[in-house]
Formats: C-alpha cells, structure tokens, sequence
C-alpha cells in the first residue's frame, strides 16, 4: 500500500513539477509564434528527460551514489570541477529565470513592476530552505503544482484539432523564419532536459534512501510522472497556439502572456495563469537553490541534507544562501525575465553533451550499477537527442542573438 | 597501487558516519623490493587543488599557509572502504572540517534559526 502510495505521489511529482518557467514560456512563445508545428520538440524534451530521470534514481538506488558524488569518484577532481562549474552556471540561470517568472505573476496580480518583487521572493524561498525539510519542500510544491493542471482545462475547451495536433508531434521543417523556429525548439528541449531535474531526483533518491526495491516504482514514476508533465507542457503551448497565433500576438509582450488562458477559461483563467505561474516558478526555484547546494556538497564531500539543521551542514546551507540573493539581484537589475529565461533554456541545450554525458557514461559501468546497467535504447535516446539539441543550438543561438532570423 | 586509484576522490565519512570530505590524495611509501603500499589518506587542504591547477594551489598556499591544513588519516585508520571511505576519526575535531567550522561560527551560525 504504501508502495502504491509512493508511485502515486511520485506521479503527482512529475506532473506538479514538470511545468515552470522555461517550459512555460518556451512552449508559450513556440504556440504563439508556430502554431502546433512546434509539439515535436515537447515529446523530444520529456522522453529524454524521462530516461535521464530513470538513470539518476537507478543510479541511487543500486549503488547509493548521488550524481555528483559519483562523477567525481570516477572521473576524478579535474573532469568534476568543469562540469560543477557547467551545471552550476545553467542552474544559476535557470534559478534566476523562476525568481523571475514568480515576479511576472506577482506584477500581473499586483501591478507593481517585477523588478521589486525579487528581493521578497528569494527572501521567502531561503526561509522556506531554512526552516523546512525535503518532504516539505518536494511534496509540498509539487502537490500545490497540480494547479497547472488548468492549461490542460483550457486546452480541451479551445477543441484542438486533434489530427494537426498529433502530426505536429512528428519534426517538420519551418515555414518561415527559420532561425526563430530552431532556436526556439532548441528552447523547449532544454527547457525539457534542465539538469537540475536530475540532479535534484538523484538527491532525492539518496535522501529518501532508496535500494533496488524500488527500481520498479523509479521506472514508473519517471516515465509517467514526466510524460503527464510534457501533456502539460503541450497543452499550454495548444492554449498559446489557438489564442495567440490567429490574433499574431508574439509572447515577447508579455503583459499578453495571461490571455492563454483568460480566453477559454475567462477571469478565473485569469486568476488561474497567474497561481500557475507563480506556484510552478517558486517551487522550481526551491528545488534548484537546494540542488545547487547538493551539487557543491556532495561533489566536494561536505556534510548535506535538507532534513539536517543548517549549522549541522553549514557550507550546504552557504550555497543557497549566497545564490538565492544573488540570482534576485539579476531579476532586481531589470534583465527582462522572459529574454533571460529563453536564453538560459537554449544555453541548457548546448551544454547537454556536458552535463549528460558524465551520466550515461557512468550508468554503463558495471562498477556502479552491476547487472542494472543501461540498454542500448535509452544510451541511443539521450545521447541522440542531447546531440542534436547541441548542434542545433550551437548554430542558433548566434542567428538568434545577431539578428538572423 | 590499484588501491590508490581506488579510493582517490571517495567520501570519507568519520566514526559518526558523518562527511568529512573526499579523498583528495594518497600518501605512497616506496619500500625497495618490494611494491609501494597505501601509507595515508589526506583529506582537505590545497591537496586536491594541486591536481586541478598548480598555479592555483600554489597562490592559495601562499595566502593559508602551509599546505592549508589538510588531515592525513594513516590507513591503519580506515575501517573500510564501500560506498564510502570510512575511518576511526572524530571529524568535529579534524582539520578535514576547518572550513566547514569557519563557516559555521562565523556565519551561518549567526543568523536567527541555525
């Protein structure tokens, strides 16, 4: 039963915390600038963030490693150190893109400019690491997630025309403005793959304690926990698609954003796009001030754990504390959140081969996972995709940047 | 010498099962005749740093003192090696946790709720 339990919640997990700001606003602007055309790199982003996840908690739970920790055993101090800097570079990003994203929804609600609203809310994220506990911070955001559930509610009442939908989840090429097509399908991919997904499971995994009993419960937990997230992730970009596109209204604009779902859903879609994006944006910004802290305590051995107090792992509880206030001030300084959050899910994209290859390499040595190692199809899936999606940021992002497309 | 390798960038974890660091380098003694055997672990310090950039690990040397008080842990010491490296060592009291006990006093410590 309580197995039965744990999946379920695993699953409400996925969903709660798939949606946050870089999905959110990647699959916005693809739907409002493409139409459907763009649902193909959602489904390439979740089934490779569902392998990565499987991975992380497999590696867990057979050889009671974190990710860090075991890149660093077996690539050894100077291979470790650059992908640290890597992951803790994007992540950073990333972690500044959801404070952001909570101040976009708080100056919809408010009126007050996003700007003031950094301060308060890295403020409120660092008492919350403080004070509370993994069970706490994991559960308690994901379930309070389940509010994005709304965009599917939105979707469905916007009647989507189910056969372009469903073609569009095979790749096409673009119609028009070509690089702006690639660069945000790049976005979406690594919107999908963040690192800080994985790391933050492979964490999770260890400090929930997991062993190979619950090899079954990780397998499915990720595949369906992510698959429901990237349903959601379609449906916001379907929501974007049927309002955005016909009015030709880009998501650059965002005092817009919000229609998505006001249009189907009227005031109470309002309300609802605001909590969703708020919620969704805060509860990523939890877990990646928590995953930038296990990052630098495990890969350096220092003592870490969110259920221990913070002077009984003092350097752990440094690294959310000095990022938390940090990241605020890139949001405080009036870097436009929606720009930033765009650039670091392309960046994300191009550093993959980085931040994923470590992993694949290591749940293919037998040292680490035995007889669990990797088949050949998920090694083919993430390395395929993690490649392309590189490649392909690596030629659009400079198009993007200096005016191309 | 396969031993080494092996524990080199472990976790070490003190009699507490408590984190005190990794293996940041191995201590050889070269016996004539005979293979080199595992003398010491050292955990901390510049030790590590050495093997990502000399120049740094040179400054910083520089600016601590010394070698930067690594810990080195004789290997009659280690009780066993696993997942992790574990020793007969109380870490609160080990050099491994200078910086962890700096950070601790001096700043997270001080703020309301530590």
């Amino acid at each position: 039963m309580s197995k039965l339990f744990e999946i379920a919640l695993g699953i409400v997990t996925g969903i709660g915390g798939f949606l946050e700001t870089g999905s959110l606003a990647t699959a916005a602007q693809a739907g409002a600038a493409f139409g459907y055309r763009l649902a193909w790199a959602i489904l390439l982003g979740t089934v490779c963030i569902a392998f990565l996840i499987e991975m992380a908690g497999r590696l867990a739970a057979v050889s009671h490693h974190t990710l860090p920790d075991a890149m660093r055993e077996r690539f050894g101090i100077t291979f470790f150190v650059v992908v640290f800097a890597v992951v803790s570079l994007v992540s950073f990003l990333v972690l500044a893109s959801e404070i952001g994203g909570v101040c976009l929804a708080l100056q919809f609600a408010s009126g007050v400019s996003f700007r003031w609203w950094a301060l308060p809310v890295a403020g409120l994220a660092w008492l919350l690491l403080w004070k509370g506990n993994f069970g706490l911070i994991e559960k308690g955001t994901s379930l309070l997630g389940l509010v994005t559930l709304a965009f599917v509610v939105g979707a469905l009442r916007l009647h989507p025309a189910a056969g372009a939908l469903a073609s569009s989840l095979l790749p096409s090429l673009p119609t028009h403005e070509p690089a702006k097509y690639w660069f945000t399908a790049v976005s979406i991919i690594g919107a999908s793959v963040s690192p800080y997904l994985f790391y933050f499971y492979s964490a999770g995994a260890v400090e929930d304690e997991w062993d190979v009993s619950y090899l079954g419960i990780n397998r499915l937990v990720s595949g369906l926990g992510m698959g429901f997230g990237g349903f959601v992730a379609v449906a916001v970009l379907v929501c974007a698609a049927l309002v955005l596109h016909p009015l030709g209204i880009q998501v650059d604009r965002y005092e817009q954003i919000p229609l998505i779902l006001a249009t189907p859903l009227g005031r109470a879609g309002f309300v609802l796009f605001v909590a969703s994006l708020a919620i969704a944006c805060f509860g990523a910004a939890l877990e990646i001030g928590l995953q930038l802290a296990y990052l630098a305590a495990q890969g350096f051995g220092w003592r870490w754990g969110e259920n221990l107090r913070p002077r009984e792992a003092a350097r752990f509880a440094l690294v959310y504390t000095v990022a938390l206030p940090l990241a605020a001030l890139v949001i405080l300084a009036g870097v436009d959140p929606l720009k930033l959050t765009v650039f670091s899910m392309a960046l994300t994209a191009l550093s993959l081969p980085i931040t994923v290859v470590p992993l694949l390499v290591l749940m293919n040595d037998r040292m680490y996972l035995g007889d669990q190692g990797n088949g050949w199809v998920s090694n083919a899936a993430v390395l395929g995709i993690s490649f392309i999606a590189c490649v392909v940021a690596l030629v659009a992002i400079p198009l993007q940047l200096f005016g191309g497309g | 010498m396969e031993l080494a390798r092996t524990v080199l960038d472990q976790q070490v974890i003190d009699v507490h099962d408590h984190a005190m660091g990794k293996v940041d380098g191995v201590v050889l003694e070269l016996r004539p005749g005979r293979p080199a055997r595992v003398s010491a672990i050292v955990v901390g310090g510049t030790t590590a740093l050495w093997r990502v950039h000399r120049g740094l690990a040179r400054w910083a040397e520089r600016k601590l003192g010394g070698e930067g008080h690594p810990a080195r842990i004789p290997w009659s010491r280690v009780l066993r090696v696993g997942v992790d490296v574990k020793v007969d060592t109380e870490s609160e009291r080990s050099p491994a946790l200078r910086w962890e006990r700096w950070v601790r006093d001096r700043i997270i410590g001080r703020i309301p709720g530590a």
